[in-house]
């Protein structure tokens, strides 16, 4: 099935679809350090609806990376339990998610291509095909001329773009990004902000979307979740309901501020 | 702006590649000249006029090529067997933290002795003979491959091991895929820097004691006092070591953007 596939395949109507559903249960964090056990996280619970778009904003250190991270099946959480699509993770399922990263993290002794398809080719699927759909993931992020090209003759926002069309190739009903434009430039960020934006409304995963940045949160999500830090703890679900698509108005209007107060309230606290 | 800068500019006016060869040029001119005026007793120092034609004669003779086989086989054979043995027990040693804990330091401590007064111990456990100056050699050279292959296992970046993880890599997949290529720049050099141990430690025993080999023919001429064929061996063996390291170098820059 081809990421075009996604779009147009009718969803069950008998029931909610489960493919891209994320279910965190009560999922605790503990780390041994030299001065004894940290609490990293605790009690987070949480479910996000298939084809919801959702951010997670809290300061640093408060566990939001490591949160992603055992979604992605990376870490084990100390306590809890995490599905997706409907199924717990004991270890990374590259075909129920996909993860785009801080850093671009691309293997510099590939192409653009072979590291699009490094997901597929692990998987020994056949050349052939392997081929067509990184070239369709390029194409779907905006960069079908540069497959040739080497990781360090790319920009910082085309790496992650690269990153990004990795994280799509094997069309996973879930994809978590782990503050992917922290290291861009302002102009960049927004840029590719709109970017994601778009290629979720054309493919309708799940987004779960790590930040920093609260405009950033509350441009691209459904909804903001607030964690809290030491010990890391869910303390806020911010609905966003702004009408898509943003314009530039919509974001500098009063309902934004608001939203950004709240969240920026409760970060404090 | 400070001075540094001033001057730079003005160095910057040669191109680095022609000042180098010029640098070159003027040395083998001073080589050549001063003996000839009788600044430098030619028997001393013979010049390159002289050096050159018995390179050309040393190569004619069988017994000289004979020498040159077998100093190359003896550091192809100890090249062959340190490098991997060294780069395989580094990785058993690398992998584990408390492995490495226990012979990380040991590894350093032996690295510090000088190697060369190890050689009567080999001549002892092997004879003068073939496989003591390849056990030398080996001996010379598996420390610091150790060493330089734990810089390479560390230089490969954590973020691309998670990348791997994340999408479903097998152990061996991540060996292959990521360790392997992730550590090729820094390989490289190790394979680089291991060589001109190898060699000096094969040239070291040759010159010591042996019946055969350029070191073996370095130390018979030095002693006989023949230095135009001293130095046109002399010549030989630095072209060999040149070379081997150029070429090393230019697979190293061809992959240096991989370090990215």
């Amino acid at each position: 099935m081809g990421l075009k596939a996604v779009v147009s395949s009718p969803s069950p109507a008998f029931s909610t679809d489960e493919s891209g559903a994320v279910e965190v249960t009560n999922v605790g964090h503990v780390y041994e350090t030299a001065s004894g056990t940290t609490e990293a996280l605790t009690d987070i619970s949480f479910r996000v609806e298939t084809g919801r778009f959702i951010s997670i904003v809290g300061p640093s250190g408060c566990g939001k990376s490591s949160l992603l991270m055992m979604i992605a099946g990376l870490v084990q959480p100390t306590r809890g339990t995490i599905t997706a699509g409907g199924r717990p993770l004991v270890q990374p399922d590259p075909t129920r998610i996909g993860v785009v990263f801080q850093d671009a993290s691309l293997y510099p002794w590939l192409t653009a291509r072979s590291n699009v398809e490094f997901p597929l080719s692990l998987r020994h699927v056949d050349h052939k095909i392997r081929r067509e759909r990184a070239e369709e993931a390029l194409d779907l992020v905006g960069l079908a001329g540069f497959a040739d090209k080497h990781p360090h003759e790319l920009s910082g926002g085309m790496k992650q773009r690269v990153a990004l069309a990795r994280g799509l190739v094997q069309d996973p009903p879930i994809l978590l990004m782990d503050e992917p434009f922290a290291a861009l430039d302002e102009q960049t960020r927004l840029t590719m902000g709109d970017e994601v934006l778009r290629i979720w409304e054309r493919t309708r995963k799940t987004i779960i979307f790590v930040t920093h940045g609260l405009s950033e949160a509350i441009h691209l999500s459904d909804e903001v979740l607030v964690l809290t830090s030491r010990p890391g703890k869910l303390v806020d679900r911010v609905s966003v309901d702004l009408p898509r698509p943003r314009s530039f108005e919509v974001m500098g209007g009063r309902r934004f501020e608001e939203l950004r107060e709240r969240i920026w309230q409760r970060i404090r606290s | 702006m400070n001075t540094a800068t001033v001057r730079n500019t003005g160095a910057r006016s040669i191109p680095a590649p022609v000042a180098r060869a010029a640098l070159v040029a003027a040395l083998i001119a001073v080589w050549q000249v001063a003996p000839t005026v009788g600044l430098l007793d030619p028997r001393l120092l013979p010049p390159p006029s002289v050096v050159g034609p018995m390179i050309v004669q040393l190569f004619g003779e069988a017994g000289f090529r004979g020498h040159l086989a077998t100093t190359l086989l003896e550091t192809l054979v100890a090249f062959l067997v340190s490098v991997p043995v060294g780069f395989i027990m580094a990785i058993l040693i690398g992998e584990n933290k408390y492995a490495s804990d226990i012979f990380k330091p040991l590894v350093f401590f032996v690295f510090s002795i000088p190697k060369s007064i190890f050689l009567p111990l080999f001549i002892f456990a092997f004879g003068i003979s073939f496989h003591q100056k390849v056990a030398f050699g080996v001996f010379s050279t598996l420390f610091i491959v150790m060493m330089l292959s734990f810089a390479a296992i560390e230089s490969v970046r954590r973020d691309h091991l998670v990348v791997a993880r994340s999408y479903g890599a097998t152990r061996m997949q991540t060996v292959l895929r990521v360790y392997l290529p992730g550590m090729t720049p820094v390989l490289l050099e190790a394979i680089r820097v291991s060589m001109i141990f190898n060699f000096t430690g094969i040239l070291l025993a040759e010159m010591y004691a042996s019946r055969e080999g350029l070191g073996n023919v370095i130390e018979q001429w030095g002693q006989g006092f023949q230095l135009d064929r001293l130095m046109a061996t002399i010549v030989v063996i630095a072209a060999i070591a040149i070379v081997f390291n150029e070429t090393i170098r230019a697979l190293e820059s061809r992959c240096e953007h991989w370090r990215e």
